[in-house]
């Protein structure tokens, strides 16, 4: 136990310090880019005088470390300024937009390695038969398409030639649901409200699957391609000589040793998704933050830009943090490292 | 009546090369309790004799195998898969070369025992594996029963888990136990040890030991019967004192020398291949 303390304290203290590194990039970069952002805010007709007046409130004149050290000042105390863009705190946007995002990418990554690891499981229990044939040419299909070509082939199918599922946004017009904590599917059960809860899933489902398909094909293809090795293994040979069941073979003694190799890749892949929602909840319409995050560069608008960057790379943080605790629980040369032996 | 009987066994592997024969129709028999080796060099064919007792290999769609093979009197040769996992981990078990990679590392020996007698009784809770292999690991005289358990296998020494599989391959009474090289991969004092262990408990259980090696040293200190096996032929066989006192085959002799001595005189100078080698099988009288 104290060892999984210890990696944890060790992982926040790097992460602190990547995410400290992030911010200086991401600041200076967007200062770079060529582009006045009070300008671009203020439309054609501003006056040079109401520039000049956002320039020095925005400290835009000052030197590039003085202005970050204005950032971080404010970051401090919670406070990311002002978008150019919405005319609301950064951190207001954040929250609206930010929990229909998560609930898109963790929904796909729930299906992506709910679905991959036993098709994996599947292909490598049977490998080189016709199950393990089948498992690898999806697999190599879902891989092949990135996932906004998915939404578009999804949405086609399943929304507009067999209406199945809705074809765009959160939740049909019919409902008014109160904001709580900005995720639609425990805001409408806090109202207590059944057929906008179901209604929330109806949307969810086609954009999660969209996103999460290319992490499918990916996962199962990793966890096949480790348990294959796996099963070359002494120990297998020795499990099967035993007479342990073919399938608890697969399922526990030869996917627990898999499965570490591949957590690490599979963790990535989940938090690439966060990079990979931009273009799928475009196709959707999805109020999220990866459509916000397109909209402020696109502006311009270096609050709203260093406030969903930041967000984006703690949350890909704190998933690397989740994987590599789970690493330790799972493989036990890690958590016992430190143990004497006697 | 003979435990395990093997006649006319032989193996061959179809691969994109055409047909590998690996066995060319052996024989051998192994009595309830008797200690049978089965030695040669490698790839003589000592290893997947082994796994087709345990029906491993008849898994192999490249594999091909005719002949007889009977266990307890049964002939083995229609069995199902099912047929044949039944047997294995319950009447015949297993010991291989390297103990502590044939342990699962990613689950503690308690886990991994357990799943072992679930084999024969398959409604054990945790507590009775517990006292079932707390009491199998104490007959292999490991001193410390509960730490072991609990630990994984990269936690134990070799020896300590070669004393785990022999616990493991013990604890469900088998009628026969096949070693496969056991403890190469250990050192040399460690394996005599876990070998004077292995031969003791299998004295206590009366189990039959098919023991598969190259060492003809360790054979001798082991085995009641020998069978000397040559490029998938078994060249000689009867008990141990007479092959070791007159090896009659030019194979069996030449496997001999190649066993170093202390004195010093080198290794012998074996040809690899030689006609003598591939004379007719030559059978002492005596043992069973």
């Amino acid at each position: 136990m104290s060892q999984l303390v210890g990696i944890l304290v060790r992982r926040i203290g790097i992460s602190v310090v990547v995410l400290i590194g992030v911010s200086m990039l991401i600041f200076a970069i967007a200062r770079i880019i060529p582009g006045d952002p009070a300008r671009i805010a203020l439309g054609p007709n501003a006056t040079a005088e109401q520039i000049a007046k956002l320039r020095g409130e925005m400290h835009l004149d000052e030197n590039i470390v003085i202005q970050y050290g204005f950032f971080i000042k404010d970051l401090v105390s919670g406070d990311l300024g002002t978008s150019l863009y919405t005319n609301r705190p950064v951190t207001l946007d954040i929250a609206q937009f930010l929990p229909a995002t998560l609930e898109l990418v963790f929904l796909a990554g729930v299906i992506m390695v709910g679905l991959g690891l036993p098709l994996g499981i599947l292909a490598a229990r049977f490998r080189n038969k016709w199950p393990d044939h089948l498992v690898r040419a999806l697999a190599l299909l879902t891989v092949s398409a990135p996932s906004f070509v998915w939404a578009v082939i999804l949405m086609l199918l399943c929304a507009y030639y067999l209406p199945l599922f809705p074809i765009a946004g959160r939740l049909s017009d019919i409902y008014e649901i109160e904001r709580v904590t900005g995720f639609l599917t425990i805001d409408t059960l806090i109202a207590g409200n059944v057929a906008a809860f179901l209604d929330v899933w109806h949307h969810l489902i086609l954009p999660a699957v969209a996103l999460a398909l290319s992490g499918i094909g990916q996962a199962a293809r990793l966890t096949r391609a480790n348990m294959v090795e796996t099963y070359e293994k002494p120990y297998i040979e020795m499990a099967q000589a035993y007479g342990f069941f073919p399938h608890r073979i697969a399922r526990i003694y030869a996917f627990k040793p898999s499965l570490i190799p591949s957590l690490t890749i599979i963790g990535l892949d989940f938090a690439a998704m966060l990079g990979n929602a931009f273009l799928v909840e475009a196709v959707f319409a999805w109020p999220g933050l990866s459509r916000y995050g397109v909209n402020v560069i696109l502006r311009k608008d270096l609050n709203a830009i260093m406030g969903t960057v930041l967000i984006i790379a703690l949350t890909f943080l704190i998933v690397n943090i989740i994987v590599d605790l789970l690493i330790a629980v799972l493989n036990p040369r890690i958590r016992h490292s430190t143990r004497v032996q006697s | 009546m003979s435990l395990l009987s093997i006649r006319d066994l032989s193996l061959s592997f179809r691969g994109i090369h055409g047909v590998t024969e690996v066995l060319h129709g052996i024989a051998l028999d192994i009595a309830p309790g008797e200690k049978v080796a089965l030695v040669g060099e490698s790839g003589s064919g000592k290893s997947v004799t082994a796994r087709i007792v345990l029906g491993l290999l008849q898994e192999l769609a490249a594999a091909r195998i005719d002949g007889e093979v009977r266990f307890g009197g049964e002939d083995m040769r229609g069995f199902s898969r099912q047929q044949f996992a039944a047997n294995r981990g319950t009447e015949i078990s297993m010991i291989f070369q390297d103990p502590t990679s044939s342990l699962n590392p990613t689950f503690i020996i308690e886990r991994q025992f357990a799943e072992v007698i679930r084999r024969r009784n398959p409604g054990a809770s945790r507590e009775d594996c517990l006292r079932i292999a707390g009491e199998a690991l104490a007959e292999t005289a490991i001193p410390d029963v509960e730490r072991v358990l609990a630990s994984y296998p990269f936690q134990l020494s070799g020896g300590m888990n070669q004393r785990v599989m022999i616990a493991m391959a013990l604890v469900n009474k088998p009628k026969l136990l096949i070693a496969d090289e056991p403890g190469t991969a250990l050192d040399v004092t460690v394996q005599a040890q876990t070998l004077q262990l292995m031969r003791q408990l299998t004295d206590e259980h009366q189990a039959a030991v098919f023991f598969i090696s190259h060492n003809l040293g360790v054979v001798r200190e082991f085995a009641d019967r020998v069978y000397v096996i040559y490029r998938g032929r078994i060249v000689e066989d009867g008990p141990t004192e007479a092959i070791f006192a007159d090896p009659r085959h030019a194979y069996t002799r030449a496997l001999m020398a190649a066993v170093p001595r202390i004195t010093g005189m080198g290794l012998p100078d074996i040809p690899e291949r030689s006609d003598s080698f591939d004379a007719p099988q030559i059978s002492h009288e005596g043992g069973s």
